[in-house]
């Protein structure tokens, strides 16, 4: 296929498609996308939100109901629990996160499936996952949703989450090179 | 074991710069998948777009966050652990280019709302600040570093094709269920007592944004001079 070498081996492709944009492009298109999602949706970006609903789909899934939940019976950052995975937005966009980095690492041709090489990632994963799926819930948030929106809404909220999301991540470290590495 | 900072960045920079075009995991030319997908992806667009505008709209800002994150290497866990790690706050610095910019555009955004006696939108995320807040986020921090991605960067791995992401995500919904089942607790003891703060509301609409800036800038100089002594 020569059209594909040809694309390939392009300049304006690979300035696009292939290098890694420098972190302050990447920051200036985040800002704008931010922006553009706040204008016509009148709601910051988040995504960690709406997995707990996805957890609670789960569930009802198998017959469990979480309708007397209290935390379902307050809405939470606009979402609802009546609607379903498919007919939720927010989903739709946190499945469209995976979809646009599949595409782009396809694009640069770095796509990879990459196995779990070892237990202790496995470990890692597990307890992470755990910690920030319960940290997002009781701090209001996630990376995106409590820190990046809430700093960018003017809130202290997101100030006070980023100072303590370092912390954390600094006895992250001690650990992760303690008992990961 | 760290994905994502700034080594592999580097590196492929440095391929790029020398002209050689081989990539640490390039097996081969992948662009017809690309397309694939991206055909896929528009399809679905125009179904989503039948069903309504908001699905479809949200649909395609993911796929441009996903990009901009995969293409960028923007990678929240390293920016907040690489000053302590590494030394290097090139990404922390622009993760607070980005918290600038956001915040310029959302407050004229809700300026515009306010001046013409509208609801001002987004306030739901000004947060209540409490002890919940802060244990929240430390936790939050301390499984970002060790399952090696926080909540977007988690996404974004999944579609990079790491294994280990799809089972911290996995965790992070378990996780997510597990806080809204004690949310009450929470809530009760906490949250009810924090207090939410919106900055215009103590220095005005202008104040408030020149408040955040100011901070945002402090923190940008400390993380210049960081970096200067550490590296």
């Amino acid at each position: 296929m020569k059209i594909l070498d040809r694309i390939n081996e392009s300049k304006k492709y690979n300035r696009l498609f292939k290098t890694s944009y420098p972190y302050f492009v990447g920051a200036i298109l985040l800002s704008v996308f931010q922006i553009i999602n706040f204008a016509i949706t009148g709601s910051p970006w988040g995504v960690s939100g709406i997995l707990a609903n996805w957890g609670a789909w789960i569930l009802e899934f198998f017959g469990a109901s979480v309708e007397n939940w209290h935390y379902f019976q307050v809405k939470h950052f606009n979402i609802d629990n009546s609607q379903s995975f498919l007919t939720s937005p927010i989903s739709i966009r946190n499945v469209g996160i995976i979809v646009g980095a599949l595409i782009s690492a396809l694009a640069a041709s770095e796509f990879k499936y990459r196995k779990v090489k070892n237990k202790k990632q496995v470990l890692g994963a597990i307890i992470g996952g755990l910690l920030m799926g319960y940290g997002a819930r009781i701090g209001f948030g996630c990376n995106i949703g409590a820190l990046y929106s809430g700093i960018a809404s003017l809130s202290l909220s997101g100030w006070v989450y980023g100072i303590f999301m370092f912390l954390g991540a600094v006895v992250g470290t001690k650990i992760l090179i303690k008992f990961f590495m | 074991m760290f994905r994502g900072g700034n080594l592999k960045s580097k590196k492929s920079q440095y391929n790029n710069i020398k002209g050689t075009k081989q990539n640490k995991y390039m097996v081969k030319n992948q662009i017809p998948y690309a397309f694939g997908i991206f055909s896929l992806a528009s399809i679905l667009g125009i179904f989503l777009y039948t069903k309504s505008f908001d699905l479809c709209f949200y649909w395609i800002i993911g796929l441009c966050f996903g990009f901009i994150l995969q293409r960028s290497r923007f990678c929240f866990t390293a920016s907040f652990r690489d000053p302590y790690l590494t030394g290097s706050t090139a990404l922390t610095r622009a993760l607070l280019l980005a918290f600038a910019l956001t915040s310029v555009g959302f407050t004229i955004i809700k300026y515009v709302y306010y001046i013409n006696g509208d609801i001002v939108p987004g306030m739901e995320y000004v947060a209540p600040i409490s002890f919940a807040t802060a244990l929240g986020a430390f936790l939050f921090g301390i499984g970002m570093v060790i399952s090696g991605g926080c909540a977007s960067g988690t996404l974004m791995r999944i579609g990079e094709g790491f294994q280990l992401q799809m089972i911290t995500l996995v965790f992070f919904i378990l996780g997510s269920v597990w806080g809204a089942y004690d949310f009450k607790w929470w809530e009760d003891n906490f949250i009810s007592k924090g207090f939410r703060v919106f900055l215009p509301d103590i220095f005005g609409w202008i104040g408030g944004l020149v408040v955040n800036l100011l901070i945002i800038c402090t923190i940008y100089l400390i993380a210049k001079k960081w970096e200067e002594k550490k590296l």
